[in-house]
């Protein structure tokens, strides 16, 4: 095998800047920065490319993550990006589009139709003519292919921005993975904290209040996402994180039960199987996959590390069982009130074009899941999740 | 050397680009509706990679464009992951079918003959697969089987007398560890 060519990124910083130069020229361009690192990093290429004549906007959608817009605000404003940044708090805006809403790609469009407004009036306070994005590979594969909308694929579905918002679009990441990304972020030195950090959703936690959009349920992400950010970050997930979702569920075939406790090595009513009525985004065979999550309680304490290939066979099992099922999870920790289920999120991947589920302790899960419970008080279930992508996706919806 | 891919809207088909450029072959998307067979031969390709995508072979073949011709009629070796390893297993006379058990996550692949693309990787190796159809053999088909899994009965496939391949799992995604030597080996064929 041939020694693979790496992925240079001097030569990558120096084209995009002189490609920046020539097609935003004397304009000025607006960004919309969410901390994260292909935005923070696009960001700071085109800083460089054009100086103040760029804008950055904060956008405080209500769906970030604990003390997030704070956060964001003091890092990408102090050396060494130095970006001008601005504010912009648009809390009730977005709770309003999306409020009733429960199907996932309904969210989605309902969010980017707001997000859109909102920057493109900050926009025309600006003067600004052009619009320049972060935008990276997977985000307009994943759109093009149908599996989810994200929120900043304009172009690439035919939106003329010219026309519908009054500015031009540039992407100069669009060629790029998550890995690479990475590597500019080094090279132009973007903090640790915000090159390293794991990928969050545009449409933040609304994809992770699984269904309809409520203030107690974005609340419970919130805080049980903080409590598996702040135990699990020492384990270096790919990406990790909780979901909520209403605790309603189906029986199931009791011959599939019989037949997944054996793969699991446990007896037949060492363990309980039933699918929810919620609703999770997988993908299978390139097409968007949105089914059922089904639920595995396992009876007896489960010790040291998640057998991932185990659950790997199960899951196999589970769809062969029934197509829908796109996800499955584990118990971790229960009690017999509430009105919710908490799902445990960690996948390690390079790319996440594929994903693999992260071989956690379990003691540690059960620790995180204790604490959902005692600061969740409508929580009463939390669950790891168990499935790989595919069949499901990183994110639930 | 170059070896462009047919874009036939599947996630990974990107990655197939990216991963041909780190092994040091000039590489682009292609898309499946437009290209032509005299538009490769005007670009003097050195070999094709076809994608994979959400459609089904079962819905018939004009949704592919000019692909069937493609792969009947080039002078240059072709190589179809998942879709298009499924519309390559048609032409060369199998059948596709819905699979009763459709592969999602991590497979193992076990070879039955290395032929060309799967040198070094007998016995079995790790793949990762995606998908709701399956080639199935029909006892008229012109293709050789070169590996299955637990659950498929033709992971990989050769056209008898061209180097015209087929692989259903992806050997594009970075779970697939050793993808990268069966697209080396296929570039092996293309150098030929």
């Amino acid at each position: 095998m041939r020694v693979s060519a790496e992925f240079d990124a001097a030569s990558f910083v120096e084209k995009a800047v002189e490609e920046l130069r020539r097609r935003i020229g004397d304009r000025r361009a607006i960004i919309a920065v969410s901390g994260g690192v292909d935005s923070t990093t696009c960001a700071a290429l085109t800083y460089r490319a054009i100086g103040r004549n760029l804008v950055c906007v904060f956008i405080d959608t209500g769906f970030m993550r604990k003390g997030e817009p704070e956060e964001v605000y003091r890092r990408l404003t102090a050396p060494p990006l130095n970006l001008p940044l601005k504010l912009i708090r648009a809390k009730d805006r977005f709770f309003k589009a999306l409020k009733g809403l429960s199907d996932a790609e309904q969210k989605r469009m309902a969010f980017r139709k707001t997000f859109y407004e909102v920057l493109s009036e900050e926009a025309r306070k600006e003067g600004c003519t052009v619009l320049v994005q972060g935008t990276i590979a997977p985000d307009w594969i994943e759109t093009l292919g149908g599996i989810k909308t994200q929120h900043n694929i304009l172009e690439q579905l035919g939106v003329d921005t010219a026309k519908e918002y009054g500015f031009d679009l540039v992407e100069p990441l669009v060629d790029l993975y998550k890995d690479q990304v990475r590597a500019v972020a080094r090279y132009l030195g973007v903090p640790v904290e915000v090159s390293e950090r794991q990928p969050f959703p545009g449409p933040g936690l609304s994809v992770r209040a699984v269904g309809e959009i409520t203030e107690e349920k974005v609340e419970i992400a919130r805080e049980a996402s903080w409590i598996v950010e702040e135990r699990l970050k020492e384990f270096k997930p790919s990406q990790y994180f909780a979901a909520v979702f209403e605790d309603e569920r189906v029986d199931s075939d009791r011959h599939l039960k019989r037949e997944i406790a054996r793969m699991l090595k446990l007896s037949e009513d060492e363990l309980q199987l039933y699918c929810f009525k919620a609703r999770a985004t997988g993908v299978k065979g390139d097409a968007r996959a949105y089914g059922k999550i089904v639920g595995l309680e396992c009876w007896r304490r489960l010790e040291g590390g998640v057998d991932v290939d185990l659950f790997d066979m199960a899951v196999k099992r589970l769809v062969h069982w029934d197509p829908e099922v796109t996800r499955v999870l584990c118990a971790v920790t229960e009690r017999c009130h509430g009105k919710y289920a908490v799902a445990i999120r960690a996948v390690m991947t390079r790319d996440f074009m594929t994903a693999k589920v992260a071989r956690l302790p379990w003691e540690v899960l059960m620790e995180v899941g204790k604490k959902i419970l005692e600061r969740c008080p409508a929580v009463s279930q939390v669950f790891y999740d168990v499935t790989s992508k595919p069949p499901a996706t990183v994110e639930f919806e | 050397m170059f070896i462009p891919v047919v874009f036939c809207g599947g996630q990974y088909n990107h990655l197939i680009v990216r991963a041909l450029r780190e092994l040091g072959v000039e590489s682009r998307l292609v898309p499946m509706t437009t290209i032509k067979l005299e538009g490769l031969e005007a670009m003097e390709v050195d070999g094709l990679v076809m994608g994979g995508g959400p459609y089904s072979v079962r819905d018939g073949l004009e949704q592919f464009g000019d692909l069937a011709r493609i792969i009947m009629e080039a002078n240059f070796p072709i190589l179809g992951i998942c879709l298009t390893h499924q519309l390559i297993g048609k032409l060369l006379g199998g059948e596709v079918v819905k699979g009763s058990k459709p592969e999602f996550g991590k497979i193992t692949v076990y070879v039955i003959d290395e032929d060309d693309i799967l040198r070094g990787l007998s016995p079995s190796f790790e793949a990762w697969a995606s998908h709701n159809d399956e080639v199935v053999r029909t006892s008229k088909e012109s293709f050789e089987v070169l590996a299955y899994s637990d659950f498929c009965s033709v992971e990989a496939l050769k056209d008898r007398r061209r180097p015209i391949y087929g692989v259903q799992f992806h050997i594009e995604v970075a779970d697939t560890p050793r993808g990268k030597e069966v697209l080396s080996n296929f570039i092996e064929v293309c150098r030929r």
